[in-house]
């Protein structure tokens, strides 16, 4: 056998080519009667339908967690979830909080110390110290 | 070239429902099982059977508030309530023409409804064929000179069953537990393999190669064109012909379901949207992804090859020199050697034995010729475009070195 193939997976690149939103499922709870609820309620009731309409891509779910503070629930492509309690917000600042967990990774909050990440090979190739000019001692 | 109106085409072969005569068919058969895309190819040939044919497969239901519940798969109405399946639509950025019903079916797995007019199967079938036809056109058009092992490797990264079923769960396609008919269509149904199962158990019988029980007998790399599938798999046919009753007790993989899926939705933007929608996805999804074709290579002997390359091309044979070395008497000593051909430099490599350099620049010499690349490429399914550019053949190279 001259040469052998190796098998191997191919990488996503989310955005080259097409864009997937990992925000894939929204849940919202809130409760009838506590005063917590109150901007969730509004929020539901007059914000959430153009929400939803906007973003097609993610599924909502609305429903009821009595005796509890509102919150927002993520669910994201890779598995994980974020959820962002909303107690005692206005409406605005609801749909801000909407919006964040609409356009997170999903992923674990970390520091970005490279201006770019890449999966690409270095165009101009990485430094040898076997090429270039001989240092003569 | 004037392109196929396929929506139409397709509208009347595929749903009894957009035919005229659906209105009184509906009231005569509205207790039946029924599908609003069926499979089109049998149908298309006998037109006017048609209607038998819909009113033998289809299972008579009883019309309770209980029906969903003896349903294999969810039914075709349920698609419209589903807001998963509306949000997966809108995720993916599928064609309007493309409907959510047909979604819906392409998520349902032989394995869960055996009923061909209720599964993904044909679907995906149409599918896996648009996917290793615009995979193989493109991989061959713009690395005509990669050996045949590597294609099949190559074909495998980017439409293997792995990527596929990667693809499914970046797509954000969740799996039902067990298929039925009250489960929300926008969940993946498929009836799963028991723990404990070995999934690739026995070896692949009912191939159509002769000699297929001589084990110990070389298989060519040309007879696997022949006789295998895409990625250089032995395909069984009785096998595949045994499946259906085989799924039906076994079930499949998540891998196999979730590829199954990725390939019924292929299909279904063929047959709904067309064929230009369906290069576009397939461009958006599936080619967009990243995979570096040289880390797919695996010389036994570079040397040998190389030397064996030179002699076809009419190159000089080619020498082994040493551009620079440090350290040859201490512990690690690193020599940096060129392999060259009269004057032209064809690699070098870095290593920390004299063989293990020259063995590293044949590899990079031969990856420099295999993984030719010729500029501005065109793939010959470009040609159906309308008012496409006169075609002009494309590089077709010997092939790779046989030892």
């Amino acid at each position: 056998m001259p040469v052998q193939g190796i098998r191997a997976v191919t990488t996503a690149r989310n955005g080259v080519g097409a864009f997937i939103l990992p925000c894939k499922r929204l849940d919202f709870h809130y409760c009838d009667w506590a005063g917590s609820s109150r901007g969730m309620v509004a929020f539901l009731k007059n914000t959430l339908p153009s929400f939803a309409k906007a973003n097609p891509q993610i599924e909502i779910r609305v429903s009821p967690r009595p005796h509890k503070h509102p919150v927002i629930k993520g669910h994201y492509i890779n598995g994980r979830e974020k959820a962002v309690c909303v107690r005692n917000l206005e409406p605005e600042q609801i749909f801000q909080k909407a919006n964040l967990l609409k356009e997170a990774s999903g992923e674990k909050l970390k520091r970005t110390k490279k201006p770019v990440t890449s999966i690409n090979e270095s165009v101009r190739g990485i430094w040898s110290p076997y090429h270039g000019d001989l240092k003569s001692v | 070239m004037k392109r196929l109106q396929l929506q139409r085409w397709s509208s009347s072969v595929l749903s009894p429902r957009a035919r005229t005569g659906g209105r009184l068919q509906q009231h005569l058969y509205y207790n039946l099982r029924r599908q609003s895309t069926v499979s089109p190819a049998p149908q298309a040939e006998n037109e006017p059977l048609f209607e038998e044919q819909s009113l033998n497969s289809s299972t008579h239901i009883p019309q309770s508030s209980h029906f969903k519940y003896l349903l294999p798969s969810p039914p075709v109405e349920a698609a419209r309530e589903s807001a998963k399946l509306a949000a997966l639509h809108a995720r993916l950025y599928l064609p309007s023409r493309l409907p959510l019903e047909t979604l819906a079916r392409s998520l349902v797995d032989a394995s869960a409804d055996s009923n061909p007019n209720f599964n993904n199967e044909a679907l995906a079938t149409l599918g896996n064929d648009l996917l290793s036809h615009y995979t193989s056109e493109h991989l061959v058009c713009t690395y005509p000179r990669l050996p045949l092992t590597v294609i099949f490797a190559a074909m495998y990264a980017y439409v293997g069953p792995k990527s596929l079923a990667a693809m499914a769960k970046e797509w954000g396609v969740e799996m039902a537990a067990v298929p039925g008919g009250e489960v929300d269509p926008g969940l993946l149904q498929f009836k799963r393999v028991l723990p404990g199962t070995d999934v690739n158990a026995g070896p692949v019988t009912g191939t159509e190669r002769p000699n297929e029980h001589r084990k110990s007998w070389r298989k060519s790399m040309t007879s696997r064109v022949v006789y295998d599938n895409e990625y250089g798999d032995p395909v069984g046919v009785s096998g595949e012909s045994a499946t259906p009753e085989s799924q039906n007790t076994q079930g499949v993989t998540a891998e196999h379901a979730n590829a199954t899926f990725v390939r019924a939705v292929m299909g279904a933007i063929y047959l709904h949207a067309g064929r230009p929608a369906a290069k576009r996805f397939f461009e958006q999804h599936f080619l967009s992804r990243h995979l570096n074709i040289s880390d797919l290579f695996n010389f036994s002997q570079p040397a040998r090859d190389l030397s064996r390359l030179c002699a076809r091309e009419n190159f000089e044979p080619p020498v082994a020199k040493i551009i620079s070395e440090t350290g040859r008497k201490s512990r690690h000593p690193v020599f940096v050697v060129g392999i060259f051909s009269g004057q032209d430099k064809l690699g070098e490599g870095a290593g920390a034995s004299l063989l293990e350099a020259r063995s590293r620049a044949a590899v990079a010499a031969l990856k420099g010729w295999y993984l030719y690349s010729p500029l501005n490429v065109r793939v010959p399914s470009s040609m159906e475009e309308e008012g496409a550019a006169p075609w002009k053949p494309v590089h077709v190279d010997l092939g790779e070195v046989i030892v």
